[in-house]
């Protein structure tokens, strides 16, 4: 069974590293951050100086297209690197698309999301990518060394204050110690290989190598079992640190908290990030760890003065950087997230708009069925019944076909009226102005009209509109007992307002039928569209529509 | 005969109503919906219901389904469907129980009035009437090549008229020949397709019918 998940596993999914391979391009990876980030910074700091200095001569838009060159150069070098190293597949736009011409560049790359995306991420590899690559090393060779303490420790004479590494036995006290950094250096460049591909992926475009889902049940289970696993080494670690510190210097100084702090911080962030994996979706979980792994570092920080020398509270610093770096994600993901909405709204009027014409559809249908078909059937048989009666009763017949030439008419109108419908005639000729006016000609209520329309709307917005107001007097004859409306359409800057208001008597609900129609009509032009109806009245029926033209 | 009819649209109930007390038909009521049908038809025990397809309240094949309950109600009551479109599937359902006296027909054949008559007598006396257009659209599944590319167009016409639940002398009388002349055809074309000679009209067209929708 199992054998048969890992095949199947294997062939479905595009081919990964191994573990170890990976961690070892992620380090080369972080290592590229400093060569990289400071080229990326040096282009960042000129453009940033050169741009503004020249914004009131007309050389501020070559400087600005060579600027975006340059980001988008160095970002396409990022991208490379990333792709070689982390396996993604991007590739970082250089240009900024729009318009051609001197002057209309300006708004292109000022307006170009990619370039913005850009630059932040050169900054952070800069900064945070810089730092994770020197923390990174450091702990690496850190442990290393503690490592083969016992080989150098004569020709290096390190220590701690007093206590200095003079003997075999003391230098191989430190050997735990290298290898539990050793440790969680390679296991540290797990998550960082998944915050970089995120960052590139992210900030860059493209794509990174596909995941086993992170919400399915055995990736749960898995991250569980390491969680588990992971506290039980600290734990182990930390009772044996306990126990040597009470054997040796009972009393004395508390030295297991540098094993403590540390590890406990970790451990807790650990925890936190299986945590924010099981929560449910809608959780913006690389906030959520982001936020995790800064409190608890600033905790680690604060441990660390604590037991140290409490003087000047110098954690201030790294805890402002760390809150800093999350307000400022906090802003990108409140940005995206209104984009990913927009996108949802975007889906769901435009599902919306697919059922309105469905019943739009069925509408006509049954209209014509009723209507127009049923009467040509009348008619039928009234011709029928006259030929059969034309020989024996001739007054008869006449009155027949006299109810036929009325059918007929009927018929005719009927048909008519469907067309006017599906498409008012008058409004694809003469415009807004003159079909609300025709529907108000058709209604007995006083109808005061006011259309100040300079220039035609779009025709899916001037219909939409047409049809606001036709359905909003139907339902007013229906159903307000009113008798005087207003009619209002007008333009206001980008946006046709419609608006109709009638002296009724109120309560009217915009989830009904007609309503709930008019409703997704004007959403699926990304309009608005409100129904304010106290009881007691008045209602007044309101859609705005953008009509950029 | 006594009739009950069906049908939501005033015009069309009352337009029918009248052309069959025209035609010396005793409409013994005339009503809305499929509940109401039933209702009436169990009261009433008429000789034939006429049913529109498309009743309140959902004004899909509501029609249909009631009729289908009468027929197992109300056996001895022949039903007749109209409606402005034709479905071979609702055919196929309401001849799948093999009784005899069910017809089904567009609207549009209402206009001929005699014809029309004619079906709605012959239904209520336990016959056939299939519009023209179902029977087509069963010849539609036929291929060419099959027993039937081996009828003459003449023989195919018979077929048709056949299926669509006519008699012999009617389909003389259509054709405009002796009726000697359509048993031959007849004859023929049960011989082609290889069914047996059957005693009924009613019969003979399930058995057609029963051929062209299973080959």
């Amino acid at each position: 069974m199992i054998t048969a998940e890992t095949a199947c596993n294997d062939a479905t999914m595009p081919v990964r590293a191994p573990r170890s391979t990976q961690s070892v391009k992620t380090f080369l990876y972080l290592l590229t951050a400093i060569p990289l980030g400071a080229v990326g910074a040096a282009v960042l700091l000129a453009g940033w100086i050169a741009v503004p200095l020249l914004a009131i001569t007309p050389l501020v838009v070559p400087a600005l297209v060579a600027f975006r060159a340059a980001v988008g150069g160095v970002a396409r070098l990022e991208g490379a690197t990333a792709n070689g190293l982390l396996a993604t597949r991007t590739t970082p736009p250089v240009q900024s698309p729009g318009p051609k011409g001197y002057w209309r560049r300006i708004p292109a790359i000022l307006g170009d999301g990619a370039f913005w995306k850009q630059q932040v991420f050169l900054l952070q590899r800069f900064v945070v990518g810089g730092a994770l690559a020197v923390a990174e090393a450091t702990l690496l060779a850190g442990s290393l060394g503690y490592i083969t303490q016992p080989i150098w420790y004569r020709w290096a004479h390190s220590g701690y204050g007093a206590w200095k590494v003079d003997t075999l036995g003391r230098a191989f006290l430190l050997f735990p110690a290298g290898v539990l950094g050793l440790v969680l250096a390679l296991i540290l460049l797990r998550p960082l290989t998944a915050y970089s591909r995120s960052l590139a992926v992210g900030l860059l475009g493209g794509e990174g190598p596909a995941y086993p889902d992170p919400a399915s049940p055995v990736a749960q289970a898995r991250r569980l079992r390491a969680l588990e696993w992971h506290a039980l080494g600290v734990l182990l670690l930390n009772l044996f640190m306990i126990v040597i510190w009470a054997t040796t210097t009972p009393g004395g100084y508390f030295w297991p908290t540098w094993t403590l702090a540390p590890l406990g911080v970790a451990l807790g962030i650990h925890a936190w990030t299986v945590y924010v994996a099981a929560r449910p979706a809608g959780v913006p979980r690389g906030l959520a760890l982001h936020a995790g792994a800064s409190l608890g570092l600033s905790l680690f920080l604060v441990v660390i003065w604590a037991v140290t020398s409490r003087g000047y509270f110098w954690p201030l610093w790294p805890i402002a950087v760390f809150a800093l770096a999350l307000l400022v994600h906090l802003a990108i993901d409140r940005r995206f997230r209104q984009q990913s909405v927009r996108i949802e709204q975007l889906e769901s009027t435009r599902a919306g708009a697919v059922d309105q014409q469905d019943a739009e559809l069925r509408r006509i249908e049954r209209n014509l069925h009723d209507g127009a078909q049923a009467q040509l059937v009348a008619l039928g048989m009234s011709i029928g019944m006259a030929e059969q009666k034309l020989a024996s009763d001739p007054e008869g017949a006449q009155r027949l076909l006299a109810d036929a030439r009325r059918g007929a008419r009927e018929a005719l109108e009927e048909l008519r009226s469907l067309a006017r419908g599906i498409h008012p005639p008058v409004l694809a000729d003469r415009g807004l102005e003159a079909a609300i006016a025709a529907l108000a000609d058709r209604t007995p209520l006083t109808v005061h009209v006011d259309v100040d329309v300079d220039q035609r709307p779009p025709a899916p917005v001037e219909t939409a509109a047409y049809y606001v107001v036709a359905e909003a007097l139907a339902n007013v004859g229906k159903h307000a007992g009113a008798e005087h409306v207003d009619i209002a359409v007008r333009r206001e800057s980008d946006e046709l307002v419609v608006e109709i208001t009638d002296d009724g008597a109120g309560g009217a609900k915009a989830s009904g039928n007609g309503l709930l129609g008019l409703a997704r009509r004007v959403e699926a032009l990304d309009g608005t569209f409100r129904v304010e109806s106290p009881v007691g009245g008045p209602t007044v029926v309101r859609a705005v529509m953008p009509c950029a033209s | 005969m006594r009739v009950v009819i069906a049908e939501d649209l005033a015009l069309l109930r009352d337009g029918l109503s009248r052309l069959l007390r025209d035609n010396g038909f005793e409409v013994v009521e005339a009503v809305q919906d499929g509940d109401a049908l039933i209702h009436a038809v169990l009261r009433e025990r008429p000789d034939i219901a006429i049913v529109d397809i498309r009743l309140p309240p959902t004004f899909r094949d509501e029609g249909v389904r009631a009729a289908l309950m009468l027929r197992e109600r109300a056996p001895d009551t022949a039903v007749l469907i109209v409606s402005q479109y034709v479905e071979q599937a609702y055919a196929a359902e309401l001849l799948a129980g093999g009784g005899s006296g069910v017809g089904y027909l567009l609207k549009d054949r209402i206009m001929d009035v005699d014809d029309f008559v004619d079906a709605v007598r012959r239904v209520a006396s336990g016959g056939t009437a299939l519009d023209p257009e179902v029977v087509s659209q069963l010849f539609a599944r036929q291929r060419d090549d099959g027993p039937l590319g081996r009828l003459t167009p003449r023989e195919r016409e018979v077929l048709s008229l056949m299926a669509e639940g006519r008699s012999n002398a009617a389909i003389a009388s259509e054709l405009v020949l002796t009726i000697g002349a359509v048993e031959k055809h007849v004859a023929n074309i049960l011989m082609k397709l290889n069914l047996p000679p059957s005693d009924t009209d009613h019969r003979r067209v399930l058995a057609v019918l029963e051929y062209l929708r299973h080959g």
